[in-house]
């Protein structure tokens, strides 16, 4: 099986330009959607003579597509090139991605038009694999104007994890809206655990726990603030549903606030919400100087079948043309330098502070912080031990173990 | 030697009363008659025999099968003795029982492995006594007894995508007709796709839901084979309704109830679509089970080796529920 999936896959290496580049991703509906739309359309019209084959493979956190391109991998029969999250991500790929750091990185000269974490993430065990088409900020706390107005809370006051508690607590007992909604899902908890270590135990804390030499305390710590937001604030239905009906809440202004990766700006945006009126955010409490820092990729196999138009698209995704084209519809901001003018306020304030940010910490529950294995691991935990019932001691023992 | 039995036994019985030696043979007649039986060599014997003559009917399925179904078992079996994950090729001289081991210190597989105990007895339980009164119920002539059928058989025809969808806005935590209706009857509300402890209960009872009517058809079935008399002389000797059913009908449905189990079991043991079509690849907590853990280790984690020896453990545990019903068939000489 294996071998014939080979021989029928893999077999023109260096013919170069033989047919058409075929990108596997994720984004099939909305800002998603319009963004990969509007990059295909301006590599299109930068590169005519390319033919292209962009094919979405939908689900939440990239799982179906991550295990569809696994397939096609261990098949031998790789996409020209996949979405994925480069960092730690790329380890699990070990021997199966091309290195692309001579064709695309130094011939576009990417490295010094983006900035260097984002250089170092695209490299992983086989070389420079991955180009990054934009980031996602991940330590945003999202609210609805409308609620924290009835409640009579200020946004700007919430400084602490406390007073972010304070404020949950007002809107409970001030309005019929649920304080904090959210989903139940793994992920969402893994990247809550990252936020609110951040916040509440300081970037170091993190830093160190995400490296394997976490401090115990530290663990257990974040676990038990987790505990007390969740168990007193989340919406009783939040194992049943998913972040997007979720965030539905929010817009209508059902619920305060909510947790997300700014992905979720991308909703606000779809249903014609006004940035700073109807929705708005602040950073998650104790991490007002980081940007949480998130990015999509596209990532190089080896053995491709199309190895020249990759790269051709590959050193197109590095440019300033498609970080504009690309993510001022997904809501994300681009990791170069741009020309922010056709971003929107929300985006453009963000492009600032990323810029600006003391810490960029890598994000535990989207690829950059820890290989496939270990955040596999760790939602493991999460599932098995934290969520719903709430075993703080089992869950730090678990994380502990974990890394 | 059971096979070429077996064979003989199916001709014996194809060729009924008609005298076998005289019967012209439809395939290469001309030359067994042509040749002097007192001269056959041993390898004509061969070539004549019932055995190779019924070659050409059992012997393809017979590779077929065994390509397919044993082979890639046997060859799963290998593939769990070797440390195959990622990308990598197999080696497949490496050999060790290390992920037997690895299963044995899993805390998560002893979970799984209760919970689909649970799931695999609940529920057919479950469906045994809902068919079986549902089987006797449209057995006692009542009124629109074909509509009523139709619609408890109904939801065995629906692909599991559809039902599981169906069920999760009925468990629908606001909305659903479940807490809705509990909300009518002051029971409150209840997370039912959600609550550790419930969730596997919410499973097993739309599965039942699915599956009672296919029970039911094949009680039915059994029930309509019994002779009306059998009633009548329950009736004549004083039995009551339930009493006759009891010692006198019910009795009779063991054979039914035998087969039914064993589809509802082998059925339980792969409930793999209903769940991955509620929570995608990792059930809520309390209602994960051996197939949703295997599929996660093998597609999601790329461990191959150790999703194929939990594929081999779930293999060996539905045997050692079909062992003893193929047994007591073969007793019966029903294989």
């Amino acid at each position: 099986m294996l071998a014939l999936a080979g021989c029928s896959g893999g077999g023109d290496d260096g013919g170069g330009d033989g047919g058409a580049v075929e990108l596997m991703h994720a984004w099939t509906g909305g800002d998603g959607a319009e963004a990969i739309e509007s990059l295909e359309n301006a590599f299109a019209e930068e590169h005519p003579d390319v033919e292209r084959d962009f094919r979405a493979i939908g689900g939440e956190g990239n799982v179906e597509l991550d295990a569809t391109v696994a397939s096609r991998l261990r098949d031998g029969n790789p996409p020209s090139v996949f979405a994925g999250w480069p960092g730690n991500n790329l380890v699990q790929y070990e021997g199966v991605l091309g290195d692309v750091e001579e064709d695309v990185w130094e011939q576009a000269n990417l490295k010094e038009a983006h900035v260097d974490e984002v250089v170092e993430f695209c490299r992983g065990p086989d070389g420079m694999s991955a180009v990054p088409i934009g980031s996602h900020r991940m330590n945003d706390l999202f609210y609805s104007v409308e609620v924290l107005e009835q409640a009579g809370v200020d946004p700007d006051g919430i400084d602490s994890f406390d007073a972010f508690l304070d404020a949950l607590d007002t809107i409970e007992t001030e309005t019929d809206a649920q304080p904090y909604v959210n989903g139940l899902a793994t992920w969402i908890n893994l990247q809550l655990f990252a936020v609110t270590m951040q916040g509440t135990q300081g970037v170091d804390a993190y830093m160190d726990f995400i490296e394997g030499n976490g401090d115990r305390a530290a663990v257990q710590a974040t676990f038990e603030n987790m505990e007390e937001l969740l168990t007193n604030y989340l919406n009783p239905d939040a194992a049943e549903i998913g972040f997007t009906e979720a965030n539905q809440s929010i817009m209508a202004d059902e619920a305060g606030f909510i947790h997300q990766g700014n992905w979720a700006a991308g909703a606000y945006v779809a249903e014609e919400l006004t940035f700073g009126e109807d929705w708005d955010r602040i950073q998650f409490p104790g991490t007002e100087n980081m940007y949480g820092f998130h990015v999509d990729s596209f990532i190089y196999p080896s053995d491709n079948p199309t190895p020249e138009a990759s790269k051709t698209f590959l050193r197109f995704a590095g440019s300033e043309q498609a970080h504009i084209a690309f993510n001022q519809f997904k809501g994300s901001i681009p990791t170069r330098e741009t020309d922010t003018s056709d971003f929107s306020p929300y985006l453009t304030e963000t492009i600032e502070d990323f810029e600006n940010a003391e810490h960029r910490p890598p994000t535990l529950a989207h690829g950059l912080a820890v290989p496939q294995a270990t955040q596999a691991d760790l939602e493991d935990v999460l599932a098995d031990s934290f969520l719903d019932p709430y075993n703080v001691e089992s869950a730090t023992d678990g994380f502990m173990n974990a890394i | 030697m059971k096979l070429r039995q077996l064979v003989a036994r199916i001709r014996n019985r194809g060729d009924g009363s008609a005298g076998e030696a005289e019967k012209p043979r439809t395939d290469g007649g001309a030359t067994a008659t042509a040749t002097d039986p007192r001269a056959r060599t041993r390898f004509q014997q061969f070539r004549d025999s019932e055995f190779i003559q019924s070659a050409p009917f059992w012997l393809p399925p017979f590779l077929l099968m065994g390509f397919f179904v044993y082979g890639a078992i046997g060859w799963n079996f290998w593939i769990s003795l070797t440390d195959y994950s990622g990308f990598g090729s197999i080696d497949y001289f490496d050999l060790s029982l290390e992920n037997y081991r690895e299963m044995l210190n899993d805390p998560q597989i002893w979970d799984v492995t209760q919970n689909t105990f649970v799931l695999i007895i609940l529920f057919t339980l479950a469906c045994l006594v809902l068919g079986l009164l549902l089987a006797i119920l449209l057995d006692r002539k009542i009124r629109f007894g074909r509509g009523f059928r139709t619609i408890y058989l109904l939801p065995f025809s629906l692909s599991f995508i559809v039902t599981a969808q169906f069920w999760r806005w009925m468990y629908n935590f606001e909305d659903g007709i479940v807490n809705q209706t509990f909300g009518f009857l002051g029971l409150g509300q209840h997370s039912w796709l959600g609550d550790p402890g419930l969730v596997l209960f919410s499973v097993i009872f739309a599965l039942v839901w699915q599956f009672s009517g296919y029970t039911m058809v094949i009680y039915l079935a059994a029930l309509q084979a019994i002779p009306t008399d059998q009633y009548e002389a329950a009736r004549a000797d004083g039995a009551g309704t339930f009493k006759m059913y009891w010692r006198v009908i019910i009795p009779q449905l063991k054979p039914a109830m035998v087969s039914a189990s064993v589809v509802l079991v082998l059925f339980a043991l792969k409930a793999f679509d209903f769940l991955y079509a509620i929570w995608g690849w990792r059930p809520r907590r309390g209602a994960d089970i051996l197939a949703t853990k295997m599929v996660r280790e093998s597609f999601q984690r790329q461990e191959w080796a150790y999703g194929a020896s939990i594929a081999l453990f779930l293999f060996i545990l539905s045997l050692a529920i079909i062992t003893p019903y193929l047994y007591q068939q073969y007793r019966r000489g029903n294989l």
